[in-house]
């Protein structure tokens, strides 16, 4: 659906993407993740063909984003980041006026424009004046704007942003559920929802792809996916020494304060690799009681951190 | 079709603010009051010379009036789209760009047609209320019409062209006013007395009012004709290359 190749993006010197590629199938809801200023806003803006790339190819399903920028815009519903509305127009209004813009045919204006005001939940206000609506109102005025065409492609920036809990668990439930009709490419702060929304995850940094996979494999790439916390009566030094001795442990923390005689440590192994067994074997051939060993699961928001702090 | 769609809002967004109304009020305002105080010379006076078409569009009230409407109709047309970000959202529907700068022309100069409206309505009271009716010229009335939507096109395209350049609408007002009044006061050159007369000719060539007196006498040239026009569609390809320019900086 989505091919990039080599994209690079510059403003007046400053190089916003630095040749990133990518490629989004059919059917993928995908998270592009990144700290503020990375390159994200830039790269869905080139995707939806409003910003021309400085270089690279971009294809999305199949046409080339600038030599047939209609053709591409004509499938992609593309909701900009804070979500720009004419505020003088009421919310039907200027759902019918998007839906004729966007080439829906005559016949089917209507059908379409009450089935996206049912789909985000604005029934209720779909008469009121865009300007008199609250922030969560009208970011769901621009996710109904972005899907009246029934679009291929959704590029959504930032969709939760600004809403209440409810309403981003409402917007969160309303993407899965389009998922499964649209390919949607979508951008956010909020890790726990790009966890639970979303099929794959691309983490861009200062320009660049930093990472892409599902959410589940980037937490395992996180110093181990994971680390282990062990706790045994038994003196910090020793312990931190044994330990670093075993082959496939890279780093051990303590984690402070103690509790009178017993340890408390956080051990970081090698990517991929469970040494529970070892550090058990540690335990026993010296004796030590044992209070706890158990597996910290790395969460998305540690990958996000490694992946993007320097 | 994205044309028409493009259009019709422009259209209904004038009757939206409050500025189109204040603007329609103080036209029909000034128009009427013009309309009365020429009728009640001419009545009184007993004034054969110039017909009460010839005195309204020469009087410089009347160009006072349209300096004015031009920067108010024109202002917002594209800063607001700047301010408001809607620009994005609009241009990333599938519009060319084309469409939206001639949705937006053809919308001002609508609204500023509309404008003219009061005086259709003065003339035509005058028409029915009066005994005996005066006669109609309808070859001048034609002219006059043609020359009003021709300079109205030009002076509304030197406008639309100023919105594209900023996001702040009273500096799209001002530059607007001061192209407007550059174009016409081109003309006011006749009246400097050494002025030579090539670039007299020259002038005559630019000169919006003289233009205008000419077709109210109903004396019919071609030339202002191909002048309007073809200025008219410069400026509005500029405004579209400028459009072009500020999406691709970003």
């Amino acid at each position: 659906m989505i091919d990039v190749e080599n994209l690079s993006k510059t403003y007046s010197g400053f190089r916003a993407v630095q040749g990133i590629s990518f490629h989004v199938e059919k059917g993928e809801i995908v998270g592009f993740l990144g700290p503020n200023g990375a390159g994200k806003s830039t790269t869905m803006k080139v995707l939806a063909g409003y910003l021309p790339p400085t270089d690279g190819k971009i294809k999305i399903a199949g046409h080339d984003v600038v030599t047939e920028s209609i053709e591409v815009r004509k499938r992609i519903g593309y909701m900009p980041e804070n979500v720009p509305l004419y505020t003088d127009m009421r919310v039907t209004e200027f759902l019918r006026f998007r839906a004729e813009l966007k080439k829906v045919p005559r016949n089917k204006v209507k059908e379409r424009v009450e089935t996206v005001k049912q789909l985000c939940s604005l029934k209720d206000v779909e008469n009121r004046i865009i300007g008199t609506l609250s922030k969560g109102y009208r970011q769901r005025v621009g996710l109904a704007d972005a899907m009246v065409h029934d679009p291929d492609l959704l590029i959504l920036d930032e969709p939760t942003i600004g809403l209440d809990p409810n309403q981003i668990r409402a917007v969160r439930d309303l993407i899965k559920d389009l998922g499964k009709h649209h390919t949607i490419l979508l951008s956010t702060h909020i890790l726990s929802e790009v966890e639970l929304t979303c099929s794959r995850v691309l983490v861009i940094n200062r320009g660049k792809i930093e990472a892409s996979d599902t959410p589940a494999n980037l937490t395992k790439l996180v110093r181990g996916g994971g680390s282990i916390i062990l706790e045994v009566k038994a003196p910090a030094a020793e312990v931190t020494s044994k330990m670093q001795a075993l082959p496939d442990v890279e780093d051990v923390e303590m984690i402070l304060p103690a509790d009178g005689d017993w340890t408390h440590a956080k051990i970081f192994a090698k990517p991929g690799v469970d040494v529970r067994e070892k550090i058990y074997d540690v335990v026993r051939q010296n004796n030590w009681p044992l209070r706890e060993l158990s597996r910290v699961k790395a969460t998305l928001e540690e990958a996000f951190v490694e992946l993007t702090q320097e | 079709m994205a044309f028409w769609t493009l259009y019709k809002r422009e259209i209904v967004s004038y009757f939206q603010s409050a500025v189109a109304y204040v603007v329609l009020f103080g036209s029909a305002l000034v128009q009427g009051a013009m309309f009365t105080i020429i009728l009640s010379l001419i009545v009184e006076s007993n004034y054969k010379e110039q017909s009460i078409l010839q005195i309204f569009f020469t009087w410089i009230l009347f160009w006072v009036l349209i300096l004015v409407q031009v920067p108010l109709i024109t202002m917002r047309t594209f800063s607001e789209e700047f301010k408001l970000g809607t620009i994005e959202m609009l241009l990333t529907a599938p519009v060319r760009e084309w469409d939206v700068v001639l949705a937006k022309f053809f919308g001002a100069l609508s609204f500023f047609l509309i404008l003219w409206l009061p005086v259709v309505l003065d003339l035509t009271a005058l028409q029915l209320f009066s005994t005996p009716p005066p006669p109609i010229y309808w070859s001048q009335i034609g002219l006059t019409a043609l020359t009003l939507v021709l300079v109205g096109g030009f002076w509304v395209s030197l406008g639309v062209f100023t919105s594209v350049l900023t996001k702040n609408q009273i500096i799209a007002a001002v530059l607007s006013f001061a192209f407007v009044f550059a174009a016409f006061g081109l003309s006011t050159l006749r009246y400097f007395r050494h002025t030579d007369a090539n670039l007299l000719n020259w002038i005559s060539y630019v000169s919006t009012p003289e233009h205008l007196e000419n077709a109210v006498k109903g004396i019919f040239d071609t030339r202002p004709i191909v002048f309007y026009v073809s200025v008219t569609f410069f400026m509005l390809m500029l405004t579209k290359s400028i459009l072009e320019a500020r999406r691709l900086k970003g």
